[in-house]
């Protein structure tokens, strides 16, 4: 409600400073009245005019009046001006003949509007790379070769094949896929992307993985063509090789020509193999990999807004304000600042909120309103009196199951006094259409037949609250993924399990009480666990939203692996920046460091925690409403390659130091070798460290820089310089670094001889064994997080198989923990180089800061509660996972024992009631009664009462 | 600059609001639509528009009051009142008044910055940003160039590695 969206709208101009911007804004005309349309579709069927749809990457059609997809936002159509029959030529206005509500309005005028804002943030994405330039590819000319972004529609249940993997020539299924990586990224030669594109591997394997779903039979094959699988991110290297170990075969390769198949069928496709060989293979379909590109419209924005952008054409910004243009007050994030996955989208798009607020904390709340709900009608003895709203969800579910029959069916269960069917329950209209009916028909309970409460439930809890009913009062049958997504064969039967579903909601909705949601005061305070570079920075930005902090740090000063290091990725030095930001932090008055500090207790949840902390030798209390986990992780000490046996075999770190220190024998060498993955990506720890490879070929140009004569080497297994990272490895080749590919099962060998090192390893190029000579020889050793596991224990938060902190959702919540009120950044949750650990360190920031503007909080009401019969057994003390169930005995009265439970605490999960022999303790909204009726429903088809 | 809503304006001068937009749509008024079916116009028009009809003036400072934030700086306001035709009028002490009163507000405004956002782009980085704003007590704009938000993930089939539906 704090959201104004202007949609079809671009920036005109741009005026102010930082904290007072004045920005016009064209409004386009949509020609269609958002307040009237109700989505229904009607003008889409009647209009005459097809048009590609880009939402279907122009695979589909769509009409000419349209909406971008069926879960749009806002959903309301919109006339294409370029396309629309009646705007080019005069005639028609059929949608406007049909639309039932008057909606389209043809004389709709663009108007510019002038927004007074305080800070900007830019997000527009980027432009997936059109291949139609390289001719070697064939793409546009041979049907069967499509770019991964067509593939990817392909796919999709909402896509041009509804869901139907069958290729474009003759609409039959493939069995031989190829996907050819690297169109458009890392390419100097037919384009001018030096970069690599960040994502296409993990998406590629994606793309396999999902294929195998869908291909059923013999002889399918999925091949992903690759230079380097680049798999650096969390849980993504234990994904590709599951892919590898599965069915998806990994070819190192780049294709140089695609030659369409027999009678244009398709393709035909040549490449040399490793060991040198010409192949010629025959596929059914090539899927493009396609690059991201800087958006097109890139230029313009940073002319408009005063930007600068790098020589990509992505927004330029700094390693230690990584989302900061030179232009105060304008941040970027997402894709437009370097190709990212979502993750890191998502993330830094909390780190530009971060630093929004951070300039505008003194005007917080002064704009936004909050929102007010009619009081609430006491239905709680009234008789149930249930309305059941049946969503088509567009074509997803009423394709499968028939919603009419299932309407007809609802009208005689029990207490309904009220059926209707929506296109699209969700949409913002029928709330309106619920709202009403509510009223007409005195509803006092309502079950919405649609999709899932983990998405929609808070919608319509919304709804009813603002019907002047309890949120609590309706209840969601989850007919498309329980349904019709599952059943799409057997319609008849789907829809009978549709009728059972909604049986069951409708007997337990009737059983359903109001609940009244337990409001908790926030304590605006932070406490941020570890004084590295990310929790530094995230106490920095709390503090400068004006919120106190409590920064606590086991070792005796701040700054964590930061002090080990030399220079960023992009160049900029570390040691300068690290003491200004330490001195920051430690002057900064709403900051308490406290150094040589241990967390010993934590009590309380989300809003109000409190723990002790020892500290050197006193013990020390403090309350605060949520924690910024940020404890950092460490270079392992490496088991292999002789490392420890001499000085001149080193670590990364160690290296580091060695060149701070100016060790003269470093520059003086003849020969230095790097060897990669030491102890990352094998059995004991299947993930990549992330950072070794930019770290690794930063060194060499430095070598090589120092003494130009010197034989660098980096013996690697696939180089993972993502992002612009990839310049810095194409200038060490330049140089003359020589790279050289070795594989897990045949590793280098390292042997000191009469006091020299030596390194064995078989060049895959010459194939043959090689000799180097290495007068130092450099070991990028696994990154592995600190102990973890009494924090672990304190909060009840997890890690993952490999000891780094767990992030609620490792797309859409890569900053929030499981746990409620916890957030997680820097390398605690995964190795990250400089720039994404303050990235996070500042995203973990916005996100605490959600909930610290607040002074109360309101918590779910689904909540246990204890009831007379319990007779202090206990046995739901120890079943409680968040321990939440207390014993307590009174012993001045009654002399018997009881449990309590501190709603703070409660997940509502329900063990305790399922634990209970006696009924001794409930959750609200899961009582016994209403399970049973529903299970009633379910098994007996017919209701008790 | 003072934004209005053409129905609260109408009310104080007890006319029909479609009369307003008459007004505005003729260029009698000059004013330029801004968000939410609200106008902006100059408090020196104002003041102009309301002597041309000897409508009393003593309401301006409501609105002004109510919508502080898109007021400008000093010296823009203070070239403005130099032009003032409305100097030797008669109501001239009130007009003072209301300068006095603005340029209070502006300096509170050079001190306060303003507690919106403006976020350009509707994907999912757009969508994020907006949320951590709006939800920690700023006002968020949000732009969008197509019909609706979503971006490129929406577009997305499955996301790995969890293969959850990207929508």
């Amino acid at each position: 409600m704090n959201v104004e969206l202007l949609t079809l709208s671009e920036i005109v101009d741009v005026e102010g400073d930082a904290g007072n911007f004045t920005i016009k804004v064209k409004k386009k005309s949509r020609y269609v009245d958002t307040d009237k349309c109700i989505a229904c579709g009607l003008c889409a069927e009647k209009c005459p005019k097809k048009v590609d749809d880009e939402f279907n990457a122009n695979m589909g059609k769509r009409k000419a009046i349209y909406i971008k997809y069926g879960q749009s936002v806002p959903l309301k159509y919109a006339i294409d001006p370029d396309n629309c029959i009646y705007l080019t030529r005069g005639k028609c206005r059929a949608c406007e003949k049909f639309c039932p509500t008057g909606a389209i309005n043809f004389d709709d005028k663009e108007e510019i509007v002038s927004i007074n804002v305080g800070a900007v943030i830019l997000a527009p994405g980027f432009k997936a790379f059109d291949p139609s330039g390289l001719d070697c590819y064939g793409y546009g000319i041979i049907p069967d070769v499509v770019t991964s972004l067509e593939y990817e529609r392909m796919l999709s249940a909402g896509g041009p094949f509804q869901g139907h993997l069958v290729r474009p020539s003759d609409h039959t299924e493939p069995k031989k896929i190829a996907w050819l990586q690297c169109v458009g990224s890392r390419n100097t030669n037919q384009c001018k992307n030096g970069y690599c594109s960040n994502v296409c591997c993990m998406y590629a394997i994606k793309q396999a993985m999902v294929t195998s779903e869908h291909l059923s039979g013999e002889g399918t094959e999925q091949s992903i063509f690759y230079m380097d699988i680049r798999s650096h991110g969390k849980e993504f290297e234990r994904y590709y090789e599951n892919a590898r170990k599965g069915d998806v075969q990994f070819i190192q390769a780049r294709p140089h020509t695609i030659d369409p198949g027999k009678n244009n069928n398709g393709v035909i496709m040549r490449y040399t193999n490793t060991e040198g060989r010409q192949i010629v293979k025959e596929f059914d379909l090539a899927v493009l990999s396609v690059g991201l590109e800087a958006p097109e419209d890139a230029p313009q924005l940073a002319e408009k807004f005063k930007i600068e952008l790098n020589h990509y054409g992505f927004a330029k910004t700094k390693d230690f304000n990584p989302v900061s243009t030179i232009r105060p007050g304008v941040f970027v994030t997402g894709a437009f600042q370097a190709p990212k996955d979502i993750p890191q989208s998502v993330t830094e798009a909390s780190t530009a909120a971060a630093e929004a607020a951070r300039i505008l904390s003194a005007s917080r709340g002064s704009l936004t309103k909050t929102k007010t709900y009619p009081p609430e009608n006491d239905v709680k003895d009234q008789v149930p009196s249930i309305g059941v709203f049946i969503c088509s969800c567009g074509i997803n579910i009423a394709n499968t199951v028939d919603v009419h029959a299932l309407a007809e069916y609802a009208k005689d269960l029990p207490y309904v006094s009220f059926v209707d069917n929506n296109l699209f329950t969700c949409s913002a209209d029928t709330q309106a259409i619920i709202a009403e009916k509510i009223k007409e028909h005195k509803l006092n309970r309502i079950v919405i037949a649609a999709c899932t409460p983990r998405t929609h439930e808070p919608l319509f809890q919304d709804t009813l609250k603002e019907a002047s009913l309890n949120g609590y009062l309706v209840e969601m049958v989850n007919i498309r993924n329980q349904n019709s997504w599952v059943h799409q064969k057997e319609p008849e039967k789907a829809t009978q399990k549709a009728k059972d579903q909604v049986w069951m909601g409708v007997a337990r909705v009737a059983k359903n009480y109001p609940l009244d949601q337990i409001s908790v005061n926030v304590v605006r305070k932070a406490l941020v666990i570890g004084g590295g570079l990310a929790g530094m920075n995230s106490a920095l930005a709390l503090a400068d939203q004006g919120y106190d902090c409590i920064l606590i740090e086991n070792n005796d000063r701040l700054g964590g692996n930061a002090w080990f290091l030399n220079h960023t990725y992009k160049g900029e030095p570390i040691r300068p920046m690290l003491e200004k930001i330490i001195d920051k932090v430690e002057n900064n008055e709403k900051i308490n460091v406290i150094k040589n500090a241990q967390l010993l207790s934590v009590q309380g949840s989300i809003g109000n925690f409190s723990s002790e902390i020892q500290a050197d030798n006193e013990k020390i209390n403090v309350n605060y409403g949520v924690a910024v986990v940020a404890t950092g992780a460490k270079e392992s000490r490496p088991a292999e390659y002789m490392y420890g046996k001499d000085d001149r075999i080193m670590t990364h770190l160690e290296f580091d130091a060695a060149v701070r220190n100016n060790n003269n024998e470093i520059k003086k060498a003849k020969s230095a070798v790097f060897i990669q993955c030491v102890g990352s990506r094998d059995e004991k720890r299947p993930y990549c460290s992330r950072v070794c490879c930019t770290h690794a070929v930063e060194s060499a140009i430095f070598l090589k820089t120092v003494n130009p004569e010197m034989n660098v080497y980096i013996l690697y297994r696939d180089m993972r310089t993502y992002g612009d990272r990839e310049d810095l490895y194409k200038k060490a080749r330049d140089l003359g670094v020589l790279f050289i590919r070795f594989n897990r099962n045949d590793k280098p060998e390292v042997s000191i001889e009469n006091n020299e090192i030596y390194v064995k390893v078989y060049e895959p190029v010459v194939q043959l064994p090689v000799k180097l000579y290495a007068d130092f020889l450099i070991l990028a050793a696994a990154i592995v997080p600190n102990k973890n596991d009494e924090l672990v224990e304190l909060y009840k938060c997890g890690v993952n198989q490999d000891g780094f902190l767990n992030e609620a959702h490792p797309k859409l919540k890569p900053v929030d923990m499981p746990v409620d009120g916890l957030f997680v950044a820097g390398m605690c949750n995964y190795p990250k180089p400089v720039d994404e650990s303050i990235a996070q360190g500042l995203a973990a920031a916005s996100r605490a800061g959600v909930i610290l503007s607040r002074d109360k909080m309101k918590l779910d009401a689904i909540k246990s509660m204890v009831t007379d019969k319990c007779d202090g057994c206990a046995l739901c003390v120890d079943a409680c996972p968040y321990n939440a169930i207390k014993l307590e005995h009174d012993s001045e009265k009654t002399g018997k024992s009881y449990v309590v439970s501190d709603p703070a605490l409660c997940r509502g999960c329900g063990i305790c009631e399922a634990t209970c022999p006696k009924g001794g303790i409930i959750v609200h909204g899961f009582t016994t009664e209403q399970i049973q009726a529903q299970v009633d429903a379910a098994l007996t088809n017919q209701l008790i009462y | 600059m003072i934004e209005i809503q053409i129905g609260k304006l109408a009310e104080k001068f007890s006319v029909h609001r479609n009369t307003v937009s008459n007004w505005i749509k003729s260029g009698k008024l000059a004013a330029r639509p801004t968000i939410a079916k609200r106008y902006l116009i100059d408090e020196a028009e104002l003041i102009r528009f309301c002597d041309q009809f000897d409508i009393p003036k003593d309401f301006i400072g409501e609105f002004e009051k109510n919508d502080n934030h898109f007021a400008q700086n000093s010296s823009v306001q203070k070239k403005i009142s130099g032009k003032n035709p409305l100097k030797q009028n008669p109501f001239a002490p009130e007009q003072t008044g209301v300068n006095t009163r603005q340029n209070n507000n502006e300096v509170t405004m050079t001190d306060k910055p303003t507690g919106s956002v403006m976020v350009v782009g509707g994907g999912i980085a757009g969508m994020q940003a907006t949320l951590d704003l709006a939800e920690s007590g700023y006002r968020v704009y949000m732009i969008e160039k197509s019909a609706g938000i979503g971006g490129a993930m929406a577009q997305l089939d499955k996301t790995f590695p969890t293969n959850d539906c990207a929508m």
